[in-house]
């Protein structure tokens, strides 16, 4: 009966929404380190944690008061909460009851309510076994007020702050990659002690006219020797000694080096990746941003374009001059292979980012970048440059959108300019936009000022427009004349005045600045009107 | 018909050729390498091997005689210096065209005499910009104005004597009588500078005055058609 009442609840749980939302929200709360949310709840407990340090501090000056005591209590409160929800998120039990439940019900064993509990706890129990935990749970401790000795554990409260801190966890990493020369250094310096606090005490003994009249004497003396400190409370006397302890400080100097050196140069290696999160983390927060791949000649002068626009992007090139050009320019750079996943999936291919360009000058390595991105992403945009037209196929079949050659598209400018400079100009100053007529797209929205009208009433001349075209997928337009296929729809040239317009039409403008932004405004404003409009309708 | 010579040693001459009319245009493909000289007189175009660091040599080619046209397509900035130097030593009047492969090299060609310069990386940056920030103009554009399909852009020049000498722009109505659509004008008083059929509605057309006009070939032609007939009249 009670087996069947868990499953039961297993089952309903894996189907309510409403658990699936709270586990995500408390997930972005405390543990996503990409989440917003996160930051800060660190902060706030941060605060907390500092807040009731700094009670304990005055109930230690003045005495408790009332105040103090509910802030502790509220302190306690948060804490134990904390501790619970991190249990709960750390394994999914319904998950581990069902599956035990289901492989049972396959094999047609019989299903051990016991040990499936088991399994349960044991989870959880890790959970409580890990470092972080078990500091969390000293830091909630001192809470209990009967038991004065528990107050040791204050200092678990700022242990805690490690866990909402990234600085510390960098240093216990730094500390972490250069175990092995740590290791050595201490096992050196254990020697060193040893050696050095025995002879101390042979040589210092108090018969012999010294101050060391214990073994601990003789190593506490050793390790403010050792670490340069020198308090002189014990000082030597003998010849003996004092050899020693030139041959001490000698080697306490070098010790003292080689440790700073191992941590000098931990930290410059970790520089490097501390920087790469750094705009990780500054990426994390876009989204629909451009992910460069090749810092050359293209590259170049596409990141200056999306610069000026305001597009934020990421760029990731292997070569370390590139990365520096980059990065001198203010850019986001990432010095790595953009053909390795973990590379691309980091610098956000799955979150945020709406486009992968591959510039790099090699058609080998663009076809290679292509792919992986393709299969990282099924949807993300890939346009690809290509430098050998025998490649185009083959960029098209790794996954790119749209590949472009810049021989090809150079080559026939220039065949252009030679036949016909003046349209070649024309040509050239729209899509440089360096005129002040530009070439605009306006879709026509479901309900908008645009839709179901008529191109003669809508006067495109009136409004300082050249109507170009349309471009449309709607089969209603099938019949029209001037229809070009472009890329799975369909562009209809210059269409006739009673040609009407559908909502997802896209109609091409050709104008100034002034006047496709009004039309544009135009449009947005009738949309948010018949929005507003229905409201009131609905109200 | 203007001769055109290509100097260059990549795709990009090719390319560009494949692309120029034919019929215009007398293209001769010059190269420094027999054997691709060789390779490219077997796709059907005239070629010539010479060593474009010699004066003879261009002579020979007809630099300085009657090639009207030289682009200069080789990889190297440095060459391509220095055969616009060369050439434009040879002959003042010589339109010359270069590629430049790093953007430091655009002001030293025009220095050396060339008259337009062409950066295909910056050209295939903008290419990609535009996919990416307004993927539906530049698809179309692909297919239509720079593909081979029939929607192209064109310029007509009016001849002298034109039926359409004092005509108001405004009654041009080239978007009813032939489908084309009216981009801009040069006014041939005011200059080469190209003006937007938009803001030129109240210009008066005059003989030399280009048309830039976009629309499906046919009607291209015939539009050029009437254009001149009526000249001849």
């Amino acid at each position: 009966m009670l087996t069947r009442l868990i499953v039961f609840c297993a089952y309903w749980i894996k189907a309510s929404v409403r658990y699936q939302t709270s586990k995500a929200f408390f997930y972005n709360l405390f543990e996503n380190p990409q989440s917003r949310l996160r930051s800060y709840f660190d902060i706030f407990m941060t605060v907390l944690v500092m807040g009731s340090m700094f009670t304990l501090i005055h109930e230690v000056d003045h005495g408790a008061t009332p105040l103090t005591e509910a802030l502790e209590y509220f302190v306690v409160g948060v804490f134990v909460v904390e501790y619970i929800v991190r249990a709960w998120l750390y394994s999914d039990s319904h998950k581990i009851i069902l599956e035990r439940y289901e492989k049972a019900q396959y094999l047609a064993i019989p299903f051990s309510l016991s040990q499936t509990l088991a399994a349960v706890m044991v989870k959880k129990i890790h959970y409580m076994g890990s470092p972080l935990a078990l500091i969390d749970l000293m830091a909630i401790l001192p809470g209990y007020r009967p038991l004065q000795i528990l107050r040791v554990f204050f200092i678990f409260r700022l242990f805690k702050l490690f866990r909402y801190s990234n600085s510390i966890k960098l240093f216990a990493d730094v500390l972490a990659s250069k175990r092995f020369e740590l290791y050595t250094l201490i096992i050196f310096m254990g020697f060193l002690l040893f050696i050095a606090s025995t002879a101390i005490y042979l040589f210092e003994n108090p018969r012999q006219g010294g101050q060391v009249g214990q073994l601990f004497d003789a190593f506490y003396w050793a390790v403010v020797t050792l670490a340069a400190v020198g308090y002189g409370d014990i000082t030597p006397q003998t010849t003996g000694g004092k050899w020693v302890t030139i041959a001490l400080i000698l080697s306490g100097i070098w010790v003292l080096s080689f440790f700073t050196s191992i941590i000098v140069a931990a930290l410059q290696d970790k520089l490097h990746s501390l920087r790469e999160n750094k705009i990780l983390t500054e990426l994390a927060r876009y989204d629909n941003f451009v992910i460069i791949c090749g810092f050359g000649r293209v590259g170049q002068e596409i990141a200056r374009q999306l610069f000026k626009d305001g597009q934020k992007f990421v760029i990731i090139d292997n070569d370390e001059n590139h990365v520096m050009t980059a990065k001198q320019r203010g850019f986001l750079a990432l010095h790595n292979d953009a053909s390795q996943n973990e590379v691309l999936e980091n610098a956000g291919i799955n979150h945020g980012a709406a486009a992968v360009l591959c510039t790099t000058g090699d058609d080998v390595s663009n076809v290679y970048i292509a792919l992986t991105c393709r299969a990282l992403n099924p949807q993300i945009q890939i346009v690809s440059r290509v430098n050998n037209n025998a490649n185009i196929k083959k960029l098209y079949q790794a996954g790119a959108n749209s590949v472009v050659q810049p021989y090809e598209i150079a080559g026939m400018l220039t065949a252009e300019y030679v036949g016909q400079p003046v349209a070649f100009e024309a040509i050239m100053g729209i899509l440089n936009e360096e005129k002040q007529t530009l070439m605009a797209t306006l879709e026509v929205y479901p309900d908008s000022l645009l839709e179901n009208q008529k191109i003669e009433t809508l006067d495109f001349k009136q409004r300082k427009l050249t109507l170009l075209g349309v471009i449309s997928s709607n089969p209603v337009h099938q019949k029209r004349r001037s229809r070009y296929p472009v890329h799975n729809q369909h562009f209809y040239f210059n269409p006739e005045p009673d040609f009407q317009l559908r909502s997802g039409d896209i109609v091409v403008v050709l104008g100034r600045q002034y006047s496709i932004g009004f039309l544009h405004d135009q449009i947005e404003k009738s949309r948010l009107q018949i929005k507003m409009g229905r409201k009131h309708c609905n109200a | 018909m203007q001769r055109i010579a290509v100097f260059g040693d990549n795709s990009f001459s090719l390319e560009a050729v494949s692309r120029l009319d034919l019929q215009r245009f007398d293209v001769l493909l010059v190269e420094t390498d027999p054997a691709r000289a060789e390779q490219a007189s077997a796709q059907g175009y005239k070629t010539r091997a010479i060593d474009f660091r010699n004066d003879e040599a261009l002579k020979s080619v007809g630099i300085g005689r009657d090639v009207t046209i030289l682009f200069c397509f080789y990889s190297q900035d440095c060459d391509n210096v220095f055969l616009t130097i060369s050439a434009r030593a040879l002959d003042k009047n010589l339109k010359i065209i270069a590629i430049v492969e790093n953007p430091e090299s655009a002001p030293k060609l025009l220095a050396a005499g060339a008259d337009k310069i062409i950066d295909p990386y910056q050209i295939c940056a903008r290419k990609i910009h535009e996919l990416v920030k307004k993927p539906d103009l530049a698809h179309l554009l692909e297919q239509t104005v720079f593909g081979r399909s029939d929607l192209n852009m064109a310029e007509i020049t009016l001849p002298k004597g034109t039926n359409l000498e004092n005509t108001q722009v405004s009654e041009l109505k080239l978007s009813e009588r032939y489908n084309l659509i009216l981009i801009g004008i040069v006014n041939q008083t005011m200059g080469t500078e190209l003006h937007f059929a938009l803001d030129e509605k109240a210009h008066e057309l005059n003989a030399g005055d280009v048309l830039v006009v976009l629309g499906p070939a046919r009607e291209i032609k015939s539009f050029k058609k009437e254009v001149d007939d009526v000249g001849t009249d």
